[in-house]
C-alpha cells in the first residue's frame, strides 16, 4: 500500500546515481594510487626528506716523489633549520647575533634566515667558519634552536702557490657550468668544481661522491629525525710526473732572479714526462677556495709563462740553424769565418753581440761563443728555406699538446710563410732568422721539447704531467702512455757535432755557469731582445752521466733576465743537480760550484725593432733597422 | 523490481547493517589515532574520541529502542529545540575557526548544527508525510523551504556554510523522494545555483582583479551590490521572458505562464540571495571557494591542502604504507587530517585496498538505508530514511570528491570515520532511527 503511494523509482534513481558517482571515484583512485603511484610517492618522499649535502673530499694530488700538492681539510658550515612558528623578532635577534659572531653583514644573514623561514627548509647561512666563530656559535646553540654546524671537506693546497699553474684551483660552480651539470646528481648549486689546470681536466676523477644527511622534516621543515647519513666517498688520487725537488729548485731559482718572473720546464727526454713546470709569478691556490672571504682575485697572476708566454728564441735557435747546416752539409767544421763584430749585408750592417768581434771563428767556437756573424754566414749558406723547414721539424709554431688551457703555438717565420702572405723576403730576414730574432716566437715549453729532442737524438714526445690516476680501491683508472709525436732522422755525425758544440757551450762558452762536476751538461744560452725593457734570458740544457741516455732536459726563461749565461743558466744547473741528486750524492761541492762568479760581463745592445714583452704581442717585421744580438 | 520482504531476514536487528557500522567505526578509530600521533593536542583528541564512542553507542541504543514515530508526534518540540539551540549558540557558544558554533561543556564541546541536521530530516519528513496529498503543489515545496529557512538563517549567522551545504541537498533529496514535481525542485536548484554561483564569481573577481578587465565578466561584477545595474538586468530579463512567452503563444505553444513566472522569480530571488550570501561570506570561505575553482593557484595556501591530500593518497599505492607509518599526514603536509582529510590518512596508510574497502562499506551502508526505507511500515519512516540516505550520500560525495579534487574543501567530515564527537553521536542517532524503523517494520500503525 505504501509502495503505491510513494515514488520508489526516485529513490532507486538516487541509488544508481551514487553507484555511478562511486564508479568515478574508483577510476580516480585507481588513477592516482595505482597508475601514478610512483609519481606521488616521489613527491611524498621529497616532501619529507631534506638533504644536507656534505662535500666529499676531493682526490689528492701528489708529485712523483709522493709530496702532497692538493689535499682536503675539514671545513665547518652553519646550517639553520627553521623551527616552527618563529617570530620576526626572534629571527631578527638571531640574525643580529650571528652577524656579530660570524662577521658577516647583517643584511646577508637576515636574507638567508628569512629565506629559510619562508621556505621552511634548512639553509646554509655561512661556510668556512673560523675556530673562533665555531666557539661562539656553540654558545648560541643553547639560546637559539635550529642552529647546526655541519662538517664538510674543503680543498686545501698545503704549499699555497706550488705548481699553481699546473694544478689549477677549484671554485663555486658558475651559472654556465650549472647549466651543463644540473642533471648530474653529483653536483648541486653550491658545489665546488675544478676551474683550471688538473682540477678542471680531471674533475670527474677528483670529485668523489658527496655524502649527505637525509633528514625527515615535517611540513614546516622541522627536523623530525635523521633518516640516513650517507658517507661521502673520496675522489681518485692523481700522481704527477713532477718531481718536487726539481720543482722546488726551479721555483726557488726563478724567485731568486731580479724580476722573479719567467718559466722553467724540465722534461725527461726519454718519454716526455714533465719533471718540473714552474711559471712565476705564481698565485695562492687556497685564495680561490676561501673564495668569498678574500675575493681579491685581480692581483692573481694566472698567466702561464711556460705555455702562454711567447718570446723570440734568440740564440737558442742557433741549435736548429746548426742542425740544419750540419744535416744539409752546408758547413765545413774546420772553416774559420772572421768576425769583425759586424756583418755587412749591403744596405745595412748587422752587428755581432760582441762589438770588438770574435776574430776567426770555426763551428764549435761560433756555437760556444754564440757568434752572430758566424751564424749570419751559416744562415745564408744553409738558406732560409732550410732553416724554416728545420724549425718546423723541431715542432716550433705548433702547440706542444701539453694539455693546458690556451697554449700558444708561437710563430715560425721563413720564406715560404712570407710567400704565402704574398710579401717579400729580404736578406735581413735571413740574418734575423739565423739568430732566432725577428718574427720567430716560441714558448718555453716548445724550447724544452726542442732540447729534449736534441738529447734523445730526434724524438719528440708528447709532454705529459699526469703519471696515473688511482681510485679509492687502488684501481689505476688512468696511466700515462708516452706518445711519440714525431721524430727527425739526422745523420749520426749531425747529432755528434751538435752535441759536441753544446757541450762546449757549457765547458768553455757562454753556458759556463751551468757546468756541473762529473756531469756532461749540454746547453745553449739565449738573450731575447726586448724593446720595452731588459732583455729576456734563455737557457736550454740537458745532462748525461757517463754517456748513459739523458734523463733530464730543461728550458729556463727569465723575463728581464738580461743574460742567459748569468741568470738562466744557474737555474738550469740547480734543476739538473736536483734531477741527478741520487747519482751525484758523492759530490759535496755542488753547492759551491753554483757560486762561481761570471768571468765576464756580457754586453748588450738594445734592438730597435724586434719586440717581445712576454705577451703574445703583434710582431713587427725585422726587415728594417739593424738587428743586434747579445750573448 | 522492489525488494521482497520475505528476502530480508525477519530479525529485529539488522546485523549486517550494525556490522558495517562497527567496521567503519573501527577503521575510523584506528585512523584517528594514527593521524594524531604527532599532533600537540593528541591526548585531548584521543580522550574526546574515546568519550564520544560510548556516548554515541548509548545514544544509538536509546534511539533504537524509541519508537521513531514519537519524533513525528512531537515534531514541534524537535523543531523548537533546533531553533533554540541554534539561537543559543549565537549567544553562549564559543567560536572556532571563524564560526561560532560550539557549546562548551566540562569535558567536550557540542556542535548543535550536527544534531539540527537530524532534526531537520525528522521535521521535514513529518511535514511531507502530512501533506502527501498536495505534494505536487508548489506551496508544499515552498513550505518545506520555509521550514528550513530559519535554520539556514541561523547557520549563516554563525556562519557555518558547510552545514548549509550538507543540509540543503538533504532537503532537496527528501522532496525528490517524496514525489515533488521536478519543475519545483529544479526551480529551487536554479535558485540555489544562482545564489551560490554569483558569490563564487564575485569572489573570484575580488581575489583576481585582473579578471574584471574582461568586459563580459565585469558586467556580472557590476550587480554584486543592490544598485541600478541590478534593476536594469532584472527589467531586461522580465522583458525578454515576456517576449518569449508572447512569441511562443502566437505559435499556439501553450506553455503555462507559471514556468515563465517561475524562471523570473528564481533568477530574481537568486540574485538577491546571492548578494546576501556574498555579504555574509568570510575571507577564508572566499578563499576556499577560489581553491575549488583552481587548486593550483596558491600551492602554499589553501590549494596546498588539496594537493597534499592527493599526494598522500597517491603515495599510499596498492597496500598503503601501513597503519601509523604514513608520512604525509603525520608530518603535517595534510591539514585537518583527523577530521576533513581522514580519507587521506586512510589512503596513505591503508592504500588502494583501504580506500576501496571504505568506499564499499559506505555503499553497502547507503544501500541498507534504502532497503530499510522500502521496508518501513509508514510513509514517515520511508521519508526519514530517504533523508538519512541523503545525508550519507552528501557526506560521501563531498568527502570523496573533495579528496580527489572535485569539490570545494568545505570542512565536511566523513561520518563514522572522522574525528568529531558531535558528528559521531548525531550519526549514531541517525543510525539508531534507521534501526528503529527496521525493527518496527511489521508493527501496525
Amino acid at each position: 500500500m505504501i509502495e503505491k503511494q510513494l515514488p520508489h523509482d526516485r529513490l532507486n534513481f538516487l541509488k544508481i546515481s551514487v553507484y555511478f558517482l562511486s564508479f568515478l571515484f574508483v577510476l580516480k583512485v585507481v588513477n592516482i594510487q595505482i597508475l601514478n603511484y610512483s609519481h606521488y610517492k616521489g613527491i611524498a618522499e621529497k616532501n619529507k626528506t631534506q638533504i644536507i649535502s656534505q662535500t666529499a673530499p676531493r682526490g689528492r694530488i701528489f708529485t712523483k716523489d709522493k709530496v702532497l700538492v692538493a689535499g682536503s681539510s675539514p671545513s665547518f658550515s652553519l646550517v639553520y633549520f627553521p623551527v616552527g612558528g618563529i617570530s620576526a623578532q626572534y629571527a631578527e635577534n638571531l640574525a643580529g647575533s650571528l652577524s656579530k659572531y660570524l662577521d658577516v653583514p647583517l643584511d646577508k644573514i637576515r636574507k638567508r634566515l628569512f629565506l629559510a623561514v619562508k621556505k621552511g627548509s634548512p639553509v646554509k647561512i655561512a661556510e668556512n667558519l673560523s675556530d673562533h666563530s665555531m666557539f661562539l656559535i656553540n654558545e648560541l646553540k643553547t639560546i637559539y634552536q635550529g642552529i647546526n654546524i655541519i662538517t664538510e671537506a674543503q680543498r686545501f693546497y698545503p704549499m699555497d702557490g706550488f705548481l699553481s699553474h699546473l694544478v689549477g684551483y677549484v671554485g663555486k660552480i658558475s651559472p654556465g657550468e650549472w647549466k651543463y651539470l644540473r642533471d648530474d646528481k653529483d653536483y648541486s648549486m653550491d658545489s665546488y668544481i675544478g676551474k683550471t689546470g688538473i682540477e678542471k681536466r680531471f674533475e670527474k676523477d677528483l670529485k668523489g661522491k658527496d655524502g649527505g644527511i637525509y633528514l625527515e622534516v615535517d611540513s614546516k621543515g622541522r627536523l623530525m629525525q635523521i633518516l640516513e647519513s650517507k658517507k661521502s666517498v673520496i675522489g681518485s688520487n692523481i700522481y704527477l710526473t713532477i718531481d718536487s725537488k726539481l720543482q722546488a729548485a726551479a721555483e726557488e731559482g726563478l724567485k731568486a732572479t731580479g724580476s722573479g718572473s719567467g718559466a722553467v720546464v724540465a722534461v725527461n727526454p726519454l718519454n716526455g714526462a714533465i719533471l718540473a713546470f714552474a711559471s712565476l709569478p705564481d698565485f695562492d691556490l687556497n685564495a680561490f677556495v676561501r673564495g668569498a672571504a678574500n675575493k681579491n682575485f685581480e692581483n692573481v697572476k694566472e698567466f702561464n709563462y711556460a705555455t702562454q708566454g711567447t718570446f723570440p728564441p734568440a740564440s737558442t735557435f742557433k741549435i736548429i740553424v746548426a742542425a740544419a747546416a750540419l744535416e744539409t752539409g752546408k758547413i765545413d767544421l774546420k772553416e774559420e769565418i772572421f768576425c769583425p763584430g759586424y756583418f755587412d749585408a749591403g744596405s745595412r750592417v748587422f752587428k755581432c753581440w760582441k762589438k770588438e768581434g770574435h776574430g776567426p771563428v770555426d763551428f764549435y767556437k761560433g756555437m760556444s761563443n754564440s757568434c752572430d756573424v758566424y751564424f749570419y754566414n751559416l744562415g745564408i749558406r744553409t738558406g732560409p728555406l732550410n732553416i724554416e723547414k728545420f724549425a718546423k721539424a723541431f715542432r716550433l709554431g705548433i702547440p706542444t699538446g701539453i694539455r693546458l688551457p690556451d697554449e700558444k703555438s708561437g710563430n715560425v717565420f721563413g720564406p715560404s710563410r712570407r710567400a704565402r702572405k704574398k710579401s717579400y723576403w729580404f736578406i735581413g730576414d735571413t740574418l734575423n732568422l739565423s739568430i732566432g730574432q725577428g718574427e720567430m716566437l716560441v714558448t718555453p715549453a716548445q724550447m724544452a721539447q726542442v732540447i729534449a729532442a736534441v738529447a734523445n737524438r730526434g724524438k719528440f714526445w708528447q709532454p705529459y704531467y699526469i703519471e696515473k690516476v688511482v681510485s679509492l680501491k687502488n684501481h689505476e683508472t688512468y696511466v700515462a702512455m708516452p706518445e711519440l709525436l714525431s721524430s727527425v732522422n739526422f745523420k749520426t755525425s749531425t747529432w755528434e757535432h751538435l752535441r759536441e758544440s753544446l757541450k762546449r757551450v757549457v765547458l768553455e762558452g757562454t753556458g759556463y755557469s751551468a757546468a756541473i762536476k762529473g756531469v756532461d751538461v749540454y746547453g745553449k744560452t739565449g738573450t731575447a731582445q726586448n724593446p720595452h725593457g731588459a732583455d729576456h734570458a734563455w737557457f736550454v740544457a740537458f745532462a748525461e752521466i757517463d754517456g748513459s741516455p739523458s734523463e733530464i732536459a730543461v728550458c729556463v726563461l727569465v723575463e728581464y733576465g738580461e743574460h742567459g749565461s748569468s741568470s738562466a743558466a744557474p737555474i738550469a744547473k740547480r734543476v739538473i743537480e736536483a734531477a741527478l741528486r741520487n747519482k751525484l750524492a758523492w759530490q759535496s761541492d755542488s753547492a759551491a760550484a753554483r757560486q762561481v762568479e761570471p768571468k765576464e760581463k756580457a754586453k748588450r745592445q738594445i734592438g730597435i725593432k724586434s719586440q717581445s714583452n712576454g705577451e703574445d704581442a703583434p710582431q713587427e717585421t725585422g726587415t728594417s733597422g739593424a738587428m743586434e744580438q747579445a750573448d | 523490481m522492489f525488494l521482497q520482504k520475505s528476502k530480508i531476514k525477519k530479525s529485529r536487528i539488522d546485523w549486517f547493517f550494525i556490522g558495517i557500522v562497527a567496521v567503519l567505526l573501527t577503521i575510523g578509530t584506528i585512523s584517528i589515532f594514527s593521524s594524531v600521533v604527532s599532533l600537540p593536542n593528541q591526548l585531548k583528541i584521543v580522550r574526546t574520541h574515546l568519550l564520544a564512542l560510548p556516548i554515541a553507542f548509548i545514544a544509538f541504543f536509546i534511539v533504537w529502542n524509541f519508537n521513531y514515530q514519537v519524533f513525528q508526534d512531537q515534531w514541534k518540540i524537535v523543531y523548537s529545540a533546533m531553533i533554540i539551540s541554534l539561537t543559543a549558540v549565537l549567544f553562549f557558544g564559543i567560536a572556532d575557526k571563524g564560526a561560532q558554533s560550539w557549546f562548551r561543556l566540562p569535558f567536550f564541546s557540542v556542535q548543535p548544527s550536527e544534531f539540527v541536521r537530524i532534526g531537520l530530516i525528522l521535521v521535514i519528513a513529518n511535514y511531507l508525510d502530512k501533506s502527501m496529498g498536495k505534494i505536487k503543489e508548489f506551496s508544499t515545496v515552498l513550505i518545506v523551504l520555509l521550514i528550513s529557512l530559519p535554520i539556514f538563517f541561523l547557520l549563516i549567522k554563525q556562519p557555518d556554510f558547510s552545514a548549509i551545504m550538507t543540509m540543503l541537498p538533504i532537503v532537496l533529496i527528501m522532496l525528490f523522494c517524496a514525489g515533488a514535481r521536478l519543475f519545483h525542485i529544479f526551480a529551487i536548484m536554479g535558485f540555489v545555483f544562482i545564489t551560490v554561483l554569483l558569490p563564487i564569481l564575485w569572489t573570484m573577481i575580488d581575489l583576481n582583479p585582473e579578471l574584471a578587465q574582461n568586459s563580459f565578466i565585469n558586467f556580472f561584477y557590476n550587480f554584486s551590490h543592490v544598485n541600478w545595474y541590478l534593476a536594469a538586468v532584472l527589467a531586461i530579463l522580465i522583458f525578454f521572458t515576456y517576449l518569449l512567452w508572447f512569441v511562443l503563444s502566437k505559435f499556439y505553444l501553450n506553455i503555462p505562464k507559471l514556468y515563465f513566472v517561475g524562471i523570473i522569480s528564481v533568477v530574481t530571488l537568486g540574485l538577491f540571495s546571492g548578494i546576501a550570501v556574498k555579504k555574509q561570506m568570510k575571507y577564508y570561505q572566499q578563499k576556499r571557494l577560489e581553491v575549488f575553482l583552481s587548486p593550483d593557484t596558491d600551492p602554499k595556501g589553501a590549494g596546498y591542502n588539496l594537493i597534499q591530500a592527493q599526494i598522500a593518497i597517491g603515495s599510499g599505492g596498492l597496500m598503503g604504507k601501513g597503519v601509523f607509518s604514513g608520512t604525509q599526514a603525520k608530518l603535517g603536509f595534510v591539514p585537518e587530517r583527523h577530521t576533513d582529510f581522514i580519507l587521506a590518512v586512510i589512503g596513505e596508510e591503508m592504500g588502494f585496498v583501504g580506500i576501496i574497502l571504505v568506499m564499499s562499506l559506505y555503499i553497502f551502508l547507503m544501500r541498507r538505508v534504502i532497503n530499510i526505507a522500502y521496508l518501513a511500515r509508514d510513509r514517515f519512516g520511508y521519508l526519514v530514511n530517504c533523508g538519512i540516505f541523503g545525508m550519507f550520500a552528501v557526506y560521501f560525495s563531498i568527502n570523496f570528491g573533495m579528496l580527489l579534487g572535485l569539490n570545494p574543501v568545505a570542512g565536511v567530515p566523513l561520518p563514522l570515520l572522522s574525528y568529531g564527537g558531535s558528528n559521531l553521536v548525531s550519526t549514531m542517532i541517525a543510525i539508531g532511527i534507521t534501526q528503529s524503523i527496521y525493527s518496527r517494520r511489521y508493527a501496525l500503525a
